[in-house]
């Protein structure tokens, strides 16, 4: 069981086990330096929100246990809450508009296979079956971790409606993965 | 505060809620299967990214910065970080690259008027300008001794339920810190209502100071750390019911990383 063996790698580093640390290191440091860097588009930037990651766990901030779900989930999420903060201090100009629809590219006879294949064909499969604006917003709010009031200011649209659009684009996303995952049968 | 519903799981995601409003959103998600499923779908979505080699060395910066952090900074379990303690500057990693900051000179002797300047050029571009600060210090410093100040301005993020935005502006100068907020299409207040502002590290809050919104829904502060020693991580806005507190009691409607 994957999950399990990652939160008993947590324990023993919650209690300043240098070996799991490593471990869990090792585990993720592939997956989580390629969204980092899809992220921040500056690898750089990406090895510095990465080091966050891991001095957030080594301190145990933000406790992660069994009950706030996978810890994966958790780990991306902490992760790209380290790359946000330096994205924004950054103080990059707004991405241009071409940049927005690169999220699902994958020209995969090109590219190289990942380790993390099976998951990626699965949800790039749900992504594609949402409308070119769902997967905008995703693209915005969740890659570039743009704030809804930049989001706004780039697509011209009311602030509401950003709000509303991206939890649009996040619902439908949750039911298009769970279709791929039940086996391909799209529910609406 | 506000019961937490499918409505904060946005923010949830978006990691601006304190620790107290994680609990309740982890009460709310231990409930609501949606909103789970939604975390985990989302919890998916980096495996979209492209396999990328990471630098070379990398573990092993990584590694020996986090090891040496720990050892400098303990106990790290309690977090118990107070504004006023000596530097924890030291433990900051060593590798760590220059703080994203706008560097800036200026003469020292013109202190006395150039700080409410601060204030006053700040408010009037809408703190959105580093440039005209730079501009201004280019102006006046010709010649002389100079020392460095740091400014940093930052747009921070209105909580799902809160229409209003704010922007930031921190100037570092030595061992003080400045904060100008400006905020906009705030919502009015009620009674002794205002908003304070919070200055956290690990999650530990100082009050950085307090505005209320005018009939326009606009508001400002300004206030000054002198001896600031802390690298805070992060800057909040609550929705206080009364001035003065010394630990946030309102919900976080604005915030944003530093």
């Amino acid at each position: 069981m994957e999950n399990s063996s990652d939160f008993m790698l947590y324990r023993l580093i919650q209690d300043k086990d240098k070996d799991a640390l490593e471990q869990l290191y090792d585990r993720y440091e592939k997956i989580l330096f390629s969204f980092l860097l899809k992220m921040t588009e500056d690898r750089a930037l990406a090895e510095e929100a990465m080091q966050e990651v891991f001095i957030k766990i080594w301190r145990g901030t933000g406790e992660y246990d069994e009950s706030k779900g996978k810890f994966t989930s958790w780990l991306f999420t902490m992760s790209r809450n380290s790359a946000i903060d330096l994205i924004r201090k950054r103080k990059k100009p707004t991405v241009p508009l071409d940049e927005i629809n690169d999220m699902a590219d994958g020209d995969s006879s090109v590219e190289q296979k990942a380790e993390w294949q099976e998951q990626k064909d699965q949800i790039q499969t749900a992504v594609e079956r949402l409308s070119a604006e769902q997967q905008k917003m995703i693209q915005l709010f969740y890659f570039k971790g743009h704030t809804h009031e930049a989001i706004a200011e780039i697509c011209d649209l009311p602030l509401g409606t950003v709000k509303s659009r991206i939890r649009l684009a996040l619902g439908k996303l949750k039911k298009s993965l769970h279709g791929v995952q039940e086996g391909g049968a799209i529910d609406d | 505060m506000t019961k937490m519903n499918c409505d904060h799981v946005i923010d949830y995601l978006n990691g601006t809620f304190t620790e107290e409003e994680m609990r309740e959103f982890q009460l709310h998600l231990n409930s609501c299967e949606d909103c789970r499923e939604l975390v985990e779908a989302v919890g998916e979505l980096p495996y979209l990214a492209e396999a990328a080699e990471p630098p070379a060395g990398m573990k092993a910066r990584i590694l020996a910065n986090v090891f040496d952090e720990s050892h400098q900074q303990e106990p790290v379990k309690e977090e118990t970080i107070k504004a006023q303690e000596p530097s924890i500057e030291a433990a900051q990693p060593a590798a760590k690259p220059a703080p994203k900051v706008v560097p800036m000179v200026k003469p020292p002797k013109e202190r006395i008027w150039w700080r409410p300047m601060i204030a006053a050029v700040l408010l009037v571009s809408l703190l959105g300008n580093a440039y005209a600060l730079m501009q201004l210090s280019d102006d006046d410093g010709d010649g002389g001794a100079q020392t460095e100040a740091a400014f940093q301005s930052i747009d921070l993020q209105a909580s799902e339920s809160f229409g209003g935005t704010a922007k930031a502006a921190l100037v570092r100068e030595g061992d003080s810190l400045e904060v100008v907020v400006q905020g906009e299409g705030l919502q009015a207040l009620s009674g002794s209502e205002v908003y304070q502002i919070w200055l956290l590290k690990d999650g530990q809050p100082i009050p950085a100071g307090a505005f209320e919104a005018d009939a326009g829904g606009q508001g400002a502060a300004f206030y000054q750390l002198e001896q600031n020693t802390e690298e805070w991580d992060t800057i909040a806005i609550t929705l206080e019911p009364e001035a003065g507190n010394e630990l946030p009691e309102g919900e976080i409607v604005l915030s944003a990383g530093l």
